[in-house]
């Protein structure tokens, strides 16, 4: 286990060595900036309409976490998807081409755990970025709005509106932030079976991207009602689910077991793709 | 006692390509073996294969008794490599690539990884990115990383290409170093024929996939008696070296047979009627056998 952990050790060395590393949290944050300013410039606009509408206070539900709340929203998914493939898209395909691979593999370690560090490194890379971006939303919040008030949860996807008194809110909001970082490992796990296969990493970053992509318009469009239950995207959604009033566990263990099937699968498949391959220039 | 076999290994590419073609042979305990053919003749596949990384069709590579094909961890134990060009992750200094290999090796011995480093000389750079290092010191920090944790076996593909001249020197003197106070058994694949010439003890050669040539380099060859013959009568001087089981090549190179003495057989030519015009000894280069084998269909 320790021999194990200091392997992944210098995986995760190499991952925060590289500059490109640092391009998703940089953009996270500039991302997050510029909707602090546009809310600080135009208000809360729909959200405002929804709390209003609801017959609530906006004075007290515009909080901190109502901030977080809306500026996750409108990033992570696409930005998350995005700085994902491309982690996830180059962890193997990148090392390969570079030849990189053939040095590593000149030790005694077997591809399958070699492959398995790699997983590992950008699934963990996945769920630290969403933990990275949901809390630097929150201290962004807390600058604007600060400590304190109530708390709106809303998730179209899942159809969950919420209400939460601060504390409570606040739980739910960990407890989410949690959920989607594993939600998003299903879009790593994508560019790196992709990454898997001997092509270029842009190839596998733009395939992830384009899957993931082509699964939510599918989910959005209306001509996959009947078969919303093949797409990857809706299960990922699952993490909205935590924050209903009354959490339904059986329906979010569902999705996570489709999530983590699918991420499952996916490595296989690649380390499949990855044992058959010779690597020689 | 071979330490490395190489048995019966036959490769064909997807496109159709044969790489290799039931290639054997050893590599003995404390020798420095050169693996010398032209690109594409099937050098580097055979280390591929020899480090797992390329799978043969038929055929396999034993490493201490061990397969490759079928038992790959405790094979690849005993041996260290710079397969293809040694890349490294420039973001990193040299002493965190070594760090980051040697943990897929399950070793990290700090003194050791000293010690190595100051031999390769590398010691004042060690713990600067390798985006700095020039070509030489990337040759020296990729021999560190196959030192490293103590190979019985090195395996080194073309480890000088693109050094200047001083930087193969050093790079040879450290090969030799290697073998003659470590005892390390080496099998050193290139088509520098000056290279395997000046530090191989036996060479393979192959041409197309094939092994054309296993057995001593000729410099290295005692037993041997070559002599140039510069005459004008060549079909003359041919007929008569035949009669006494000598041979002649085309460039007029005749081995002595060994119940002659060379003098001996200058008589008979000269009592054959042919013109010798000069007699002199000959040393059988590595490029003579190289190009001999070549030039043959």
């Amino acid at each position: 286990m320790m021999l194990f952990l200091q392997q992944w050790y210098g995986e995760l060395l190499k991952l925060f060595a590289r500059r490109r590393t640092y391009i998703g949290f940089g953009a996270f944050i500039a991302l997050e900036l510029l909707i602090l300013l546009l809310i600080k410039k135009f208000g809360m606009g729909p959200i405002q309409k929804a709390i209003v509408g609801s017959g609530q206070s906006f004075e007290y539900y515009f909080s901190a976490l109502t901030v977080a709340s809306t500026i996750m929203g409108f990033g992570i998914f696409l930005l998350g998807a995005l700085f994902l493939s491309l982690v996830a898209g180059d962890i193997v395909a990148k090392e390969g081409e570079d030849g990189h691979m053939r040095l590593l593999l000149a030790r005694p370690v077997s591809r399958f755990r070699l492959l398995l560090l790699k997983y590992l490194t950008c699934s963990g890379y996945a769920f630290f970025l969403v933990q990275f971006f949901a809390w630097t939303s929150f201290l962004l919040g807390l600058v604007l709005r600060g400590w304190g008030g109530g708390y709106f949860a809303i998730v179209p996807e899942v159809s969950v509106v919420a209400f939460y008194d601060w504390w409570p809110g606040l739980q739910r909001y960990a407890l989410s932030s949690l959920y989607l970082g594993l939600s998003m490992t299903a879009i790593s796990s994508i560019a790196f079976f992709l990454s898997c296969f001997s092509i270029k990493p842009a190839a596998a970053t733009i395939g992830a991207l384009t899957y993931i992509l082509v699964d939510f318009i599918m989910r959005n469009s209306g001509f996959m009602d009947d078969y919303q239950h093949l797409l990857v995207t809706r299960h990922m959604a699952c993490w909205g689910r935590i924050l209903a009033e009354n959490i339904d566990w059986p329906l979010i263990w569902r999705g996570y077991a489709v999530v983590f099937a699918v991420n499952i699968t996916l490595f296989t498949l690649g380390y499949a793709a990855f044992e058959s391959r010779d690597l020689k220039s | 006692m071979a330490l490395l076999e190489v048995r019966h290994l036959t490769k064909r590419w997807p496109t159709g390509r044969l790489a290799l073609d039931d290639v054997g042979f050893e590599v003995r305990e404390g020798e420095i073996l050169g693996l010398l053919g032209h690109n594409g003749a099937g050098k580097s596949t055979i280390m591929g294969i020899t480090l797992g990384m390329v799978r043969p069709d038929i055929g396999e590579v034993r490493i201490g008794g061990r397969s490759v094909q079928t038992n790959r961890g405790a094979a690849l134990q005993q041996i260290g490599a710079i397969y293809e060009a040694a890349v490294f992750y420039d973001y990193l200094s040299g002493w965190q690539n070594l760090r980051v290999l040697c943990s897929l090796s399950g070793w990290w011995d700090e003194a050791e990884v000293k010690r190595v480093v100051q031999m390769v000389n590398l010691n004042r750079a060690i713990q600067q990115k390798t985006a700095t290092y020039s070509h030489g010191m990337r040759q020296r920090l990729a021999l560190a990383q196959a030192l490293l944790p103590q190979p019985k076996i090195l395996l080194l593909d073309e480890p000088t290409d693109g050094l200047d001249p001083e930087g193969i020197r050093e790079f040879r003197e450290l090969i030799l170093h290697l073998r003659k106070h470590h005892g390390m058994t080496i099998m050193l694949n290139s088509h520098l024929l000056g290279e395997v010439e000046q530090m191989c003890d036996r060479c393979v050669i192959l041409k197309d996939g094939k092994k054309v040539y296993e057995g001593p380099v000729p410099s290295q060859e005692k037993s041997r008696r070559m002599f140039q013959l510069d005459t004008n009568d060549i079909g003359l001087a041919r007929e008569v070296l035949d009669r006494c089981g000598a041979t002649m090549d085309k460039h007029g190179i005749v081995e002595v047979p060994l119940n002659m003495e060379p003098h001996e057989l200058v008589t008979v030519l000269v009592n054959g009627k042919v013109q010798v015009n000069a007699w002199q000894a000959h040393r059988r280069t590595l490029e003579d056998l190289y190009m001999g084998l070549s030039s043959k269909s």
